[in-house]
């Protein structure tokens, strides 16, 4: 057990390594000079020859790429992520700002989103063939097609225009509150953000969950239990015990999926989070914030995948390496 | 059957080990000996029976015959060459004299090919000409009673029944008349009805063809009607190699003593048998 | 797998393979319907449309009316004509996207998965590495760097989702890399290129094209979000521009913004939503596992109270041998049959099937492929699932009546009074769960928790299961000693009759014969009754005291072993004895049954085995034959008999 998660974390540090070592090439392959990145862009046409090659030394962009490399990977492990070009902050506070919020609509989403889909997913897989299991696929399958941004948009001028439910925009109130009203003030702001990525993401945990346990029911050791005379909701428990570690699965890797989400739905709500952030910067040209939330939206998925890889096994015990087993 | 004098030997397997590395999510140890120094020589026209329990190594050696797999120790020959030395191009016109014939008649067919290219493939890969790749399919199709081959050589496998489909899987197998044919299980899937008939069949060929024989079954009973000799293997390894009566009749081995009396029924001297070791 | 059929609908299986699966589906069609609506406007666009989309030819945020059926924009253009082009880009995108991403995904998932190797892991790490990062980020990245233009961003959107379609195809080609076919080609000398091409890629071919349709659904989707964010081509204006329009241009400040805004995304709506169906219908088709035809039967059954085991029964030391005429037979089945409806009509799996088993009394069931034993054992056991039905019969357990084929008690008597040992059962156990766990789950019908896992773990000892390994997973344990946890687990009630479906099948000879002396032992120290079915006549005839053959869903033999291994009366039993090989005796030819097992859609008026019997006469296929009783316990079901005892 501990040399597969060895190899696991190994495995993971590599593609890390990948990841980052492409985070760096990446602005240096775009067309156009490596100040370009550094500057607003209304400033990159009036800075002198000099002014470049200084701001060039200031960032250190003269020496020679590998020691770029090294100064980069350096940086990295101390944290130290370059300064925003566009707030003039290093990148490491202002990523920090907005992670919490991303975090707080994405788990949620994450957790509402399995949930609901699952237990729709089981349900439907249970009553397969039947008017409600099409009923209920067809609408799933619907709801998922709508592109978020556009439900986004709808729910927005409906609910927050038209009708006035919810605020418009932002995460916190503009007053300052504190306590309960702090926190029913943050949930009036996060409601239709949740709401809309949870409705886009229910549709693949739906999915999943419902194949999943369709395939399930086909497996002998169903059978088995009914024939042992089991009552029909103990043999569902069976089945559904099974069909969990894909779910799983989906859903830890799925949080990286639903970063991306997360970047449209937040813009469209003005919702202070990572995905407006990276929005933001690139129109902004702020190539080192970018690179910055890169790097952190890596770590991340990354962190996810491998938390999902060392919890497999603990449902699955045909994965485990038990030394209890004697050949 | 009296073999001729001085057959040649078509494939040969000399002090051969092959070692397996298990997948992530098996148990145990990493590794497994699938063959452990197994030495087997087959001439031309002998039809060998290697039985043993699943795992004991028996379709690896089929495998390992094939050149689908190369040996960690030891060498394959096949009519004398070391399959190991064969390039890739050479091991490929290497296997066109040799053929395999599988056990589940739902699966060793195309089922988007019709019986007259299922048959025809291995003409087609051998770069026989299209008008002789007719008339040898047909031939073929006709030795294994599916007459008239006209009515089936135009259908789909999915239009044949199991049986029908291992009879088409033993036409290709002699389409080309290969030198060596590996057959693994063909039978074990198939009800007994249609079971001897396909057995009849394959024995009545290679009465004709003179082709080599290794048929690969766990089933001693089927052994003894179709072999000439009998290879016992058991944990990878070759515990009783003899003419195939003989063995039967006095079985050296403690293993082919307790496989003898599992497989006729006799559950006390089973377990007698179990008892002492 | 086995030479016996499945468990249910075997001709449905087969019907299936002589016609080809069934077609796409109402959802199917619906997501053609859909994807025709979206594509008929975007190719008749310029018909369509009576303005040019990029032209103000009205007043700004006119009302619909006119030559403007959805208004116009903040610029007096033409939203209708705006829809229809900005179809066109979208779906050009996407689609062209889609192209990339399969074509490059097919390629690599081919290449990786039938060449492995180092080859494979780098190409699967890339993969990985792809598929962890969300490609909305990716993409907006990518597009940032690279510029905005539409080759740009069909390439982009293309070089990001090829991973997914790359990581589900490669697992496909795995899979069907072992298929015997593909094997069989390989050894048979053939190249890669050629192995790749012709057998290896038709069979992949459906999930391409799901993969191309989910691809596509996943390019609009991306390419919209793009274009919303304002980092689409600004000179062709897609769906996804317009409404990035709407946002910048405060549509939604006035009250015609619903013409702006609704009309290209439920267009974006109906193209994804188009794919999507689209693509599930198509895997459904492809992807036999999913079939309707296997839905679960919704059980109307109340669940049985905890009942401790009948403590009459339990005082078996003392009584009479099995035939003692005083105690009830353990299971007594009269007329049962099985009907499965079907296109070609009523498919009579199973009729008018008798037998009886007595305490301590081993009753053989045999019968090939299409003889209907496995489905007589679902029908008693009410397992029997849709289509297949119940059409007569009555079953008596132990004395009692069980209410067949209507009000069936069956439900309340199965795992106690009468338990099953499946046919593989090996893969009978919950592979989540302990061995111990799943008896006693078993056992707890009975009695509470703890006495449960006491029973449990018993039973498990006398089985053959030491203490040690009882906590052990299914997957840990070898077949034989699942094989006997199984048996364990149908004891553990105190059953009056086992019926073990094809107990040792798949197991190897010396395991075969411990499972089978575990069996008589079983039934020795417990008096039960066996019910034991299986296509090898001669294993069963070793230790069955009974013998009963099946054919075409009917008995067409019974009686003691000794007497019908002796001197079979019908002539398939006869035939069957004759084609298994033999260890002992002289070497004989061993004797083909000539033609083809019954098709039980299409099953004569008179005898079933008729076609291929050596002995008909004339009168054969005209009147079905009764079971004649030849009175020293042994019936046969042929006229011969009948013929030759009255003349």
């Amino acid at each position: 057990m501990a040399r597969h998660a060895a190899r696991t974390v190994a495995q993971y540090a590599l593609v890390l390594f990948a990841a980052i070592t492409v985070n760096f090439l990446l602005p240096r392959l775009a067309p156009g000079d490596a100040v370009d990145y550094l500057l607003p862009p209304e400033q990159v046409g009036t800075i002198s020859a000099d002014q470049r090659a200084q701001l060039l030394g200031q960032f250190g962009l003269d020496k020679p790429a590998t020691t770029q490399f090294v100064d980069y990977l350096a940086g990295i492990a101390t944290g130290d992520l370059l300064v925003s070009v566009r707030y003039g902050r290093p990148v490491r506070e202002v990523l920090a700002e907005r992670v919490g919020w991303t975090a707080l609509l994405v788990g949620g989403s994450v957790v509402l989103s399995t949930v609901i889909g699952a237990w729709l997913g089981f349900r439907s897989a249970w009553s397969r063939g039947t008017v409600r299991d099409t009923g209920t696929l067809s609408g799933v399958m619907v709801l998922d097609s709508i592109p978020p941004f556009f439900l986004g948009i709808v729910l927005l001028v409906v609910f927050s225009v038209n009708l006035d439910w919810f605020p418009a925009f932002g995460a916190l109130p503009t007053v300052d509150a504190s306590g309960l009203a702090l926190v029913t003030e943050v949930l009036q702001r996060l409601t239709l953000p949740l709401v809309t990525l949870t409705a886009s993401s229910v549709g693949p945990m739906y999915l999943v969950a419902r194949s999943a346990l369709v395939g399930e029911l086909q497996e002998d050791y169903v059978l088995m239990a009914e024939a042992k005379g089991l009552r029909p909701s103990r043999v569902r428990h069976h089945a559904q015990r099974n069909a969990l570690l894909p779910v799983s699965t989906v859903s830890l890797i799925g949080l990286g999926t639903l970063v991306g989400g997360a970047t449209v739905v937040e813009t469209v709500f003005s919702y202070p989070g990572l995905g407006r952030l990276i929005y933001e910067s690139v129109l902004a040209r702020d190539y080192p914030v970018l690179q910055g939330a890169f790097l952190l939206l890596i770590v991340g998925v990354i962190l996810a995948n491998l938390v999902n890889d060392l919890l497999y096994p603990l449902l699955d015990p045909r994965v485990r390496r038990a030394p209890r087993a004697r050949s | 059957m009296t073999e001729p004098v001085a057959a040649p030997t078509i494939v040969e397997l000399r002090d051969v080990t092959k070692r397996f590395r298990r997948r992530a999510r098996d148990q145990g140890r990493n590794v497994v000996v699938a063959v452990d120094e197994v030495s087997l020589s087959v001439p031309a026209g002998q039809v060998v029976a290697i039985v043993g329990e699943s795992g004991a190594g028996k379709t690896t050696v089929g495998h390992l015959m094939l050149g689908l797999h190369r040996p960690d120790l030891g060498s394959v020959r096949f009519e004398g060459c070391d399959l190991a030395a064969l390039g890739r191009g050479g091991l490929r016109q290497a296997r066109r004299r040799m053929h395999l014939v599988l056990q589940d008649p739902y699966q060793s067919l195309h089922p988007g090919m019709r019986v007259e290219a299922v048959v025809g493939e291995p003409l087609a890969i051998a770069g026989t000409p299209r008008a002789m790749r007719r008339d040898r399919v047909w031939a073929a199709l006709e030795e294994v009673g599916l007459t008239p081959a006209g009515r089936y050589a135009p259908r789909f496998p999915h239009q044949l029944s199991g049986g029908q489909r291992q009879r088409v899987a033993i036409a290709r197998a002699f389409a080309c008349e290969p030198r060596l044919v590996i057959a693994d299980e063909p039978t074990s899937m198939l009800d007994a009805s249609l079971c001897a008939g396909i057995l009849e069949l394959l024995l009545g060929i290679r009465t004709r063809l003179g082709t080599a024989f290794v048929y690969i079954t766990h089933d001693l009973a089927v052994a003894r009607h179709v072999s000439d000799r009998l290879v016992v293997m058991r944990g990878g390894r070759i515990v009783e190699d003899g003419v195939t009566d003989a063995v039967l009749a006095a079985p050296q081995h403690a293993y082919t003593r307790l496989l003898l009396a599992a497989s006729e029924g006799d559950l006390d001297r089973v377990e007698r048998l179990e008892a002492s070791g | 797998m086995t030479a016996v059929d499945a468990p249910a609908l075997p001709e449905a299986r087969a019907r299936r393979a002589r016609h080809g699966r069934q077609g796409l589906g109402a959802l199917g069609w619906t997501g053609v319907a859909m994807l025709a609506v979206v594509v008929l406007g975007a190719v008749f666009a310029p018909a369509l449309a009576r303005h040019d989309p990029d032209v103000t030819s009205g007043l700004p945020f006119a009302s619909p009316g006119g030559s403007h059926p959805l208004g116009t924009d903040d610029l007096g253009r033409d939203l209708f004509a705006q829809l229809l082009f900005g179809a066109r880009v979208s779906l050009f995108i996407g689609v062209a996207a889609a192209v990339i991403a399969v074509t490059v995904g097919v390629t690599v998932a081919l290449i990786a998965g039938y060449y492995r190797g180092a080859v494979e892991t780098v190409l699967m790490r890339t993969v990985d590495l792809m598929l962890a990062f969300p490609f909305i980020v990716l993409v907006v990245v990518f597009a940032a760097f690279f510029g905005r233009g539409l080759f740009t961003t069909i390439v982009v959107i293309g070089g990001v989702i090829w991973a997914r379609p790359a990581r589900v195809l490669r697992a496909q080609v795995i899979k069907v890399r072992e298929f015997d076919h593909v094997l069989a080609a390989a050894s048979m000398g053939a190249s890669g290129a050629r192995v790749i091409s012709r057998h290896v890629l038709p069979r992949i071919a459906p999930l391409v094209a799901v993969q191309f349709v989910r691809a596509a659904n996943v390019a609009v989707l991306i390419e919209a979000s793009l274009a919303f964010l304002g980092l689409g081509d600004p000179g062709r204006e897609s769906w996804g521009t317009t409404l990035y329009f709407a946002q910048a241009r405060n549509a939604f400040l006035t009250d015609s913004w619903a013409w702006w805004v609704l009309p290209p995304g439920l267009g974006l709506t109906m193209a994804i939503l188009g794919f999507a169906f689209l693509g599930y219908a198509i895997e459904e088709w492809a992807d036999p596992r999913l079939e309707r035809a296997r839905v679960r039967r919704r059980a109307t059954r109340r669940p049985s109270p905890k009942r401790p085991p009948n403590p009459a029964r339990r005082q078996g030391g003392d009584m009479a041998t099995a035939a003692d005429r005083t105690e009830p037979l353990a299971l007594e089945v009269r007329g049962l049959s099985v009907h499965y409806a079907s296109a070609d009509g009523p498919v009579r799996a199973v009729q008018d099937v008798s037998l009886s088993v007595a305490r301590t009394q081993v009753v053989g069931l045999v019968g090939e492929s299409g003889s209907g034993k496995t489905t007589l054992v679902m029908g008693l056991l009410g397992l029997l699932r849709p289509p297949g039905r119940l059409r007569s019969g009555t079953v008596h357990l132990n004395g009692r009546d069980l209410g067949f084929p209507r009000r069936s008690e069956i439900a309340a008597a199965r795992g106690r009074d009468i338990a099953l040992v499946p046919q593989s059962a090996m893969n009978a156990l919950n592979p989540a769960y302990t061995v111990l766990a799943q008896v006693a789950e078993a056992a707890a019908l009975t009695m509470d928790g703890r006495a449960a896992t006491a029973k449990a773990r018993d039973l498990l000892s006398s089985v053959g299961i030491t203490a040690d390994r009882h906590r052990a997973f299914p997957h840990e344990l070898s077949g034989g000693m699942r094989q006997r946890a199984v048996i364990a687990m149908a004891l553990v009630n105190d059953p009056v009759v086992l019926v073990a479906d094809e107990p040792v099948t798949g197991l190897d000879v010396v395991t075969q014969a411990r499972i089978l002396r575990l069996l008589l032992e079983v039934r020795e120290r417990y008096r039960i009754g066996m019910l034991l079915i299986s296509h090898d006549l001669p294993l069963v005839a070793r230790v069955a005291d009974e013998l009963v053959v099946m054919y075409a869903g009917r008995v067409v033999e019974s009686g003691p072993t000794a007497l019908i291994t002796a001197e079979p009366a019908h002539p398939y039993t006869r035939l069957l004895l004759d084609a298994f090989p033999t260890l002992r005796g002289p070497r004989r030819a061993l004797v083909a049954i000539g033609g083809e097992p019954p098709d039980l859609a299409h099953l004569s008026r008179g005898c079933s085995f008729e076609p291929r019997c050596p002995v008909a006469v004339a009168e054969c296929p005209q009147r079905l034959p009764d079971l004649y009783d030849q009175g020293d316990g042994r019936r046969a079901a042929c006229l011969l008999r009948e013929l030759r005892e009255r003349s």
